[in-house]
């Protein structure tokens, strides 16, 4: 009986999941295909090479906003997990003078639509003389709402009696938070890791106002800028382009799937 | 017993609180002041003048007309987003081979970045690609989509349910795991049809998902922005000039940043209100049935 039902299931969720994926099989066709149009046509039925990609990655701008991607995301994520796991940690414990205020800015800054802060933040980044460089694309993002709130969550689960037992053996501050505390929060941490990559790798708006120079552009950025120039009807080009773009993330959401998801559902069921 | 002290909290804590205050809180307040100036990045100083850009937005038809194209977004997607997202939530929940592969398959498109989600579907809209191809194949007409300025926004619109209902999915996967098996089980011994389950079991209990699914997706659909940059650049005629890119325009075409603080700070308290209502709305109805 029970393979009966998986049948049915198979049967009419099949076709929803093609449609779903079919705009991901078309991008991945269209940019091996020879041709530039973007037809039904030209992503399945050859002649397929890299030719797109060679053309892709012979512009020298794109090389660039590749790595200016990789480094802003490692640079990013490295900083949202160390401030997330102390600040997560120091909330959690309720051990700072208003640390009611300062979790409610937590809370505010997450349901805050991050649009309303793009011209305040852009002011404040030409005030600092701050805009068109790396800084623009790492310092506002280095602390995260989001990954600060998922630790503190976590930590509050996490029983108290360890650190004390260290305390009591004369370990110092650090060496509770760093010994005891910082293993214990693994898994928390690579769940921070994965979706502050995911939004960082991904983000568009920020970077698009606050660089100029199209030797710091990020890859979501410069794709998109490109793909209103003389670009914009080659698509073998484009769509090589975006799959460059999309690899990373398919790649890390497809390892991490399980993690991803259960991160997911434990986190809305707050 | 304290396992650190009040200085070691401190320190832990303060790249929250600098990060809080130079790009949070500070922004906040300095961008309420530029909505009461004529800022400009172009122009040095910049004069007080009152509540005038406000005035000037509440005058200007292309701040409504924005604000109706954002609103016809969010009317239009969210009910079937949601829809669509619950429908996949309840088809994936039970244990049958290969369940994984379905979930992880309609969630693809909620990691892909909204740029390449964009170009992709530029492609498929283009007049000769694959939608319209299919669109002949069936003898339907085959719009211009993009080109045409009644189709422009229902196409973004689609767009947008295809990739969002994967995540809101998750969320309602989560909100199912929640409700208690023994009641469908006494549901079942009491002959209630798999419809009555439905209605009398599952609604009433996912309302409280379903109302962070309804604000959260309203907050973000109200932000729209990406698409319309990518794929039609507010055109054509300004048929998907949503609010986001109206002040994007303004803020860095024209330069006008006081104004475009202005539409900022209107957007927000415009979401701040959608939201207050929406759970003003569901909550009556979930109270007695806790």
């Amino acid at each position: 009986m029970r393979k009966e039902r998986s049948a049915w299931r198979w049967l009419w969720l099949s076709p929803l999941l093609a449609t779903m994926l079919f705009p991901f099989a078309w991008m991945m066709g269209v940019s091996l295909s020879r041709s530039a149009d973007a037809t039904l046509g030209s992503a399945f039925s050859g002649p397929w090479d890299f030719s797109n990609y060679a053309t892709l990655f012979g512009i020298a701008s794109v090389n660039r906003y590749l790595l200016n991607s990789a480094l802003v995301a490692a640079v990013v994520v490295a900083s949202n997990v160390a401030t997330a796991s102390l600040v997560g940690y120091v909330l959690a414990r309720r051990r700072v003078p208003g640390e009611k205020f300062w979790t409610f800015g937590i809370v505010a800054t997450l349901m805050l639509p991050k649009q309303v802060l793009m011209i305040p933040l852009y002011l404040v980044l030409a005030r600092m003389q701050m805009l068109d460089s790396y800084g623009a694309l790492i310092l506002p993002f280095a602390v995260d709402a989001f990954s600060v709130f998922l630790v503190r969550q976590f930590v509050t689960g996490v029983p108290i009696e360890l650190e004390e037992a260290a305390r009591v053996d004369g370990a110092s501050d650090w060496a509770v938070f760093h010994r005891v505390v910082l293993p214990l929060l693994q898994p928390v941490l690579a769940v921070v890791a994965i979706q502050s990559f995911l939004t960082n790798w991904n983000s568009f708006l920020f970077p698009l106002i606050f660089i100029d120079s199209d030797r710091l552009r990020t890859l979501p950025v410069g794709l998109a800028l490109l793909s209103q120039t003389e670009h914009s009807v080659d698509w073998g080009f484009l769509m090589a382009g975006s799959t460059v773009a999309s690899l990373p993330v398919l790649a890390v959401f497809i390892a991490f799937q399980r993690r991803i998801l259960s991160g997911l559902m434990a986190g809305a069921e707050k | 017993m304290r396992t650190h002290s009040r200085a070691t909290a401190w320190a832990f804590l303060s790249p929250w609180i600098v990060t809080f205050a130079v790009f949070g809180l500070f922004p906040f307040a300095f961008s309420l002041y530029a909505s009461l100036t004529d800022y400009s990045p172009i122009r040095a100083g910049a004069r007080f003048v009152g509540l005038s850009n406000y005035g000037r937005a509440l005058a200007d038809p292309t701040f409504w007309s924005s604000l109706a194209t954002t609103g016809i977004f969010v009317v239009g997607t969210i009910p079937l987003t949601t829809a669509l997202a619950l429908g996949l939530a309840l088809a994936v929940q039970p244990a049958f081979r290969g369940r994984t592969l379905f979930r992880v398959g309609f969630f693809v498109p909620s990691v892909v970045s909204v740029v390449v989600l964009s170009l992709v579907f530029k492609g498929l809209y283009a007049s000769g690609g694959p939608i319209n191809a299919v669109l002949r194949a069936l003898g339907l007409p085959a719009p211009d989509w993009l080109l045409s300025p009644r189709m422009a926004l229902p196409a973004i619109m689609a767009m947008d349910v295809w990739s969002a209902s994967g995540y809101y999915m998750i969320v309602f996967l989560a909100g199912l795991e929640g409700i208690p098996r023994d009641l469908y089980e006494a549901a079942r011994i009491d002959g209630a049809s798999a419809w009555v389950r439905f209605a009398r079991i599952t609604l009433p209990m996912l309302k409280p998902t379903l109302l962070f699914v309804l604000v959260v997706n309203t907050v973000r659909s109200l932000q729209i922005f990406a698409e319309v940059f990518v794929m039609t650049r507010g055109g054509p005629l300004h048929s998907t000039t949503t609010v986001v890119y109206y002040l994007y325009e303004q803020a860095f075409y024209r330069f006008d940043l006081g104004y475009a603080s202005a539409i900022a700070y209107l957007l927000f308290l415009v979401t701040l209100a959608i939201a207050w209502i929406q759970t003003r709305l569901v909550r009556p109805a979930t109270e007695p049935t806790r």
